[in-house]
C-alpha cells in the first residue's frame, strides 16, 4: 500500500509538517472552545455558572473551618436569636444553633450527595442504556426486564425501609442507597436514542473498519448522543438535590445530628417558625431555588453548544 | 479462481406475530443467489428498490447475518464470524455507503474518520498515519486543510470522496459500493465515478457496484447481474445485458432509461409501451406461480437468464428471426 500511495500521490513525508500546520490553521474549534464562547454570548448563563461554581467552592472550603459537633450543640441562651444578634449572621434556630453555619455544612452535605448520586446513577444508567440499545435482541430483552422490575418497586418506600433497617448510615451509604433507584429514567432515555443511532450508517462503517463493539458504543455512539446526556445529567443533578432534601425533610434522610438543606427546611414544619422565625428555613429554601435555576441555565448552554444550529456564540 | 464466490446466498427476516410472538413467516430479502466476482473487475448488481441488492452487498461485507449459503474468500466461508476474524476480512473488503452524511460520524474529524481502518488493521505511528491520511485525501482530490474539519462542513460530493478515501485506506481487494452516487446530482456523480475508476486502475481494486441506475452501471461495469424480488433474473456481460436482454424484467429496466434525443420521442414512447404490454400479457410465462423468478438457465458461456427452457428456445428463435 505504501509504495502504491507514494506512486500516485504527490505528497511525501517532506510535506508532512507544512501540511499539518496548514490544516491546523483551518481546524474547526474544539468543543471546549465552543462551549466557552457560548457562555460568553449568554450573560445570564455566565452569571449562573459563576454562582454555582463559586458557591460550591465556598461551601466546600468554608465547611472545613466549621466544627460540626460543636456547632450542633444546643445553646438555650440563643433560642431563636434573630439575624444579626449575638454574632449570628443569619440568626439561630430553636436549639440556638447558628443557621448560617448549618447552611454551609448542610449545603456541602446536600450538594455532595447530589453530585455523588448524579455521577453514580447517570454513569450506570448511561452504560445500561447504551449497551441495551446497541446489542438489541436477547441482551436488550434481559436488561429491559431488569429495568421493568426496578421500576415496579416503590422507590420512596424502599429507601425509607432501607434507611430504617441500616443502623449506622452516613452521607456515603445514603448516596449508594439512592443510586440503586435513580438510574432507571436515564437508562430508558439513552436506550431509545441508542436504538435509532445504532441503525445509522456510520456504525456500519465503523464495523467494516474493524472497530470493536465496545469502542463503537463509547467512542462513536456516545459522543453523538452527548447533548441528550448533558441535558439529562444537569437536570437530574438539580433533581437529585431535591431527592436528599425531600427525604431529610420527611425525617428519613441524613441523621439528625448531620445538618442538610432538608433538615433546615424541615424547620418550616413548626407553625411558629413559619410565622415568626422565618430565618430558620427561608435561606435554605432560597438557596435550593437559586441553585436549581442556575444549573438548568448552564445545562441549556451546554446543550446549545452541542447543536450547531442553535448556537448563539458568534465565532463558533 | 474468483476473488469472491457467492453460492446460494439467502437472507430471510422472520415475521413474528400472534400472542406468543412466534415466527409465522419470513421476508425473503435474498432468496438463493449465486455469482462470482473476479479480481480487478467491476461487478454490477442492478434492481429496483427492495429487490435485495443492498442486503446482498451487506452480506458480502459481513454486516448482515446470512440465513444459509456461503460466501467464499481465500477458500474460507466468511459468513462465519470466526473466519472473518482470522482472515482480517475487512482489511481486504470495504464498503462505500449510499448516504455520505450518515456514513461519516458527525462528531469525528476527517483525520479520525479516514484513519479509523488504519488504526484497527495497520498499527502505524502517528506521523506515518497522518501522512497516509494526507495522501489519501490528495488522491480523492481534497486539500490538506480538510484534516481537522467535521463532515457537515463538506458538500455531498466531497463527503462521498471522503467515504471513498476511507474505503481504500487499507488497500482492499474488494469494495462494496452501495449506490454510491444515487444521492448526488449528475455533475458530481460523474466526478465521483471517475475517481472510483481512477482508483480502481491505480490500486487494482474490484467493485461490487450496487445501483438502480442502468446508465451509471453501463459506464462502470463489465459484468452485470439483475435482481428482482431477492432472486437473480439475468446475469451476463455488459453486451449481453444491454444488447441481448432476454428476461422481460431486464427489458423493462432498459426501457426505463431516459433518452435525450427529442426528435424520436414518439418512437421511444411506442417502444416503452410495447415492452409494458408484453409484460402485462405474458407475466405468467416469465415468473413461476408464486410470482418469483425461475432458476437460471445458461444460454451462452457468459449469459444466463431465469426462464423455463421452452421459453428460452422460443425467445432465441424470435431473436434470430428479428436479426
Amino acid at each position: 500500500m505504501e509504495e502504491n500511495l507514494n506512486r500516485h500521490s504527490k505528497i511525501s513525508a517532506a510535506d508532512l509538517e507544512r501540511l499539518s500546520k496548514e490544516a491546523q490553521d483551518e481546524a474547526t474549534p474544539s468543543s471546549a472552545k465552543i462551549i466557552w464562547s457560548e457562555f460568553k454570548a449568554d450573560k445570564p448563563a455566565m452569571v449562573a455558572l459563576v454562582i454555582v461554581i463559586g458557591f460550591i467552592l465556598f461551601v466546600m472550603i468554608a465547611s472545613l473551618f466549621i466544627n460540626t459537633p460543636k456547632m450542633m450543640e444546643t445553646d438555650i441562651m440563643n433560642y431563636n436569636a434573630s439575624p444579626g444578634t449575638n454574632g449570628f449572621l443569619l440568626g439561630a434556630d430553636t436549639g440556638g444553633r447558628s443557621v448560617g453555619q448549618q447552611l454551609i455544612v448542610g449545603a456541602r452535605n446536600s450538594i455532595g450527595i447530589a453530585i455523588g448520586l448524579t455521577v453514580i446513577s447517570s454513569t450506570f444508567g448511561i452504560c445500561w442504556g447504551l449497551i441495551s440499545g446497541y446489542f438489541n435482541g436477547y441482551i436488550d430483552w434481559g436488561m429491559q426486564r431488569v429495568y421493568d422490575f426496578m421500576m415496579m418497586l416503590p422507590m420512596t418506600m424502599m429507601i425509607i425501609v432501607l434507611v430504617t433497617i441500616i443502623k449506622n448510615y452516613n452521607a456515603v451509604t445514603l448516596t449508594l442507597i439512592f443510586s440503586i433507584f435513580y438510574w432507571e429514567g436515564t437508562s430508558r432515555l439513552i436506550r431509545s436514542r441508542t436504538l435509532s443511532e445504532s441503525e445509522k450508517d456510520y456504525v456500519a462503517a465503523a464495523k467494516t473498519s474493524g472497530t470493536s463493539n465496545f469502542k463503537i458504543i463509547f467512542k462513536e455512539i456516545m459522543p453523538n448522543i452527548s447533548s441528550l446526556i448533558i441535558v439529562d445529567t444537569t437536570l437530574s443533578f438539580a433533581e437529585n438535590i431535591g431527592v436528599e432534601t425531600g427525604l431529610s425533610y420527611l425525617g428519613f434522610g441524613l441523621p439528625i445530628q448531620t445538618p442538610s438543606l432538608g433538615t433546615l427546611i424541615a424547620n418550616a414544619n413548626d407553625p411558629n417558625n413559619i410565622t415568626q422565625y422565618w430565618w430558620t428555613w427561608l435561606p435554605a429554601a432560597l438557596l435550593i431555588i437559586v441553585l436549581c435555576l442556575s444549573i438548568s441555565y448552564i445545562g441549556q448552554v451546554v446543550r446549545r453548544s452541542a447543536d450547531a444550529s442553535q448556537r448563539h456564540g458568534i465565532d463558533a | 479462481m474468483s476473488l469472491v464466490e457467492i453460492k446460494d446466498l439467502t437472507v430471510h427476516y422472520p415475521i413474528r406475530s400472534g400472542f406468543w410472538n412466534r415466527i409465522t413467516d419470513s421476508v425473503k430479502a435474498v432468496d438463493g443467489i449465486s455469482f462470482n466476482i473476479e479480481a480487478g473487475e467491476t461487478y454490477g448488481l442492478v434492481g429496483e428498490s427492495g429487490s435485495g441488492k443492498s442486503t446482498t452487498g451487506k452480506s458480502v461485507v459481513g454486516l448482515e447475518k446470512v440465513t444459509s449459503g456461503s460466501i467464499m474468500y481465500k477458500g474460507k466461508d466468511i459468513t462465519k464470524k470466526a473466519n472473518r476474524k482470522s482472515l482480517d476480512y475487512n482489511h481486504d473488503v470495504q464498503m462505500i455507503f449510499q448516504d455520505s452524511l450518515s456514513s461519516l460520524n458527525p462528531r469525528k474529524r476527517i483525520e479520525d474518520i479516514i484513519a479509523e481502518p488504519l488504526r484497527n488493521f495497520e498499527h502505524l505511528d502517528k506521523n506515518e498515519e497522518k501522512l497516509r491520511v494526507l495522501q489519501l485525501l490528495d488522491i480523492v482530490g481534497l486539500d490538506a486543510d480538510a484534516l481537522y474539519k467535521y463532515p457537515h462542513q463538506f458538500s455531498g460530493g466531497q463527503r462521498q470522496r471522503i467515504g471513498v478515501a476511507r474505503a481504500v485506506a487499507t488497500n482492499p481487494k474488494l469494495i462494496i459500493a452501495d449506490e454510491p452516487v444515487s444521492a448526488l446530482d449528475l455533475s458530481v456523480q460523474a466526478q465521483v465515478l471517475n475517481f472510483m475508476k481512477k482508483i480502481q486502475r491505480e490500486f487494482g481494486i474490484s467493485y461490487l457496484f450496487i445501483s438502480h441506475d442502468l446508465g451509471v452501471v453501463r459506464h462502470m461495469c463489465n459484468n452485470i447481474a439483475i435482481m428482482n424480488n431477492g432472486r437473480l433474473v439475468e446475469i451476463g456481460t455488459k453486451d449481453d445485458i444491454y444488447n441481448h436482454p432476454m428476461h422481460i424484467y431486464t427489458k423493462r429496466l432498459l426501457a426505463a432509461i431516459p433518452e435525450t434525443n427529442v426528435n424520436n420521442r414518439a418512437e421511444h414512447r411506442a417502444k416503452r409501451l410495447k415492452v409494458e404490454e408484453i409484460y402485462r400479457e405474458q407475466k405468467d410465462k416469465y415468473y413461476d406461480k408464486d410470482g418469483l423468478a425461475y432458476p437460471l438457465v445458461q444460454i451462452t458461456p457468459t449469459h444466463s437468464v431465469a426462464l423455463p427452457e421452452d421459453l428460452v428456445d422460443q425467445l432465441k428463435h424470435e431473436g434470430e428471426v428479428q436479426a
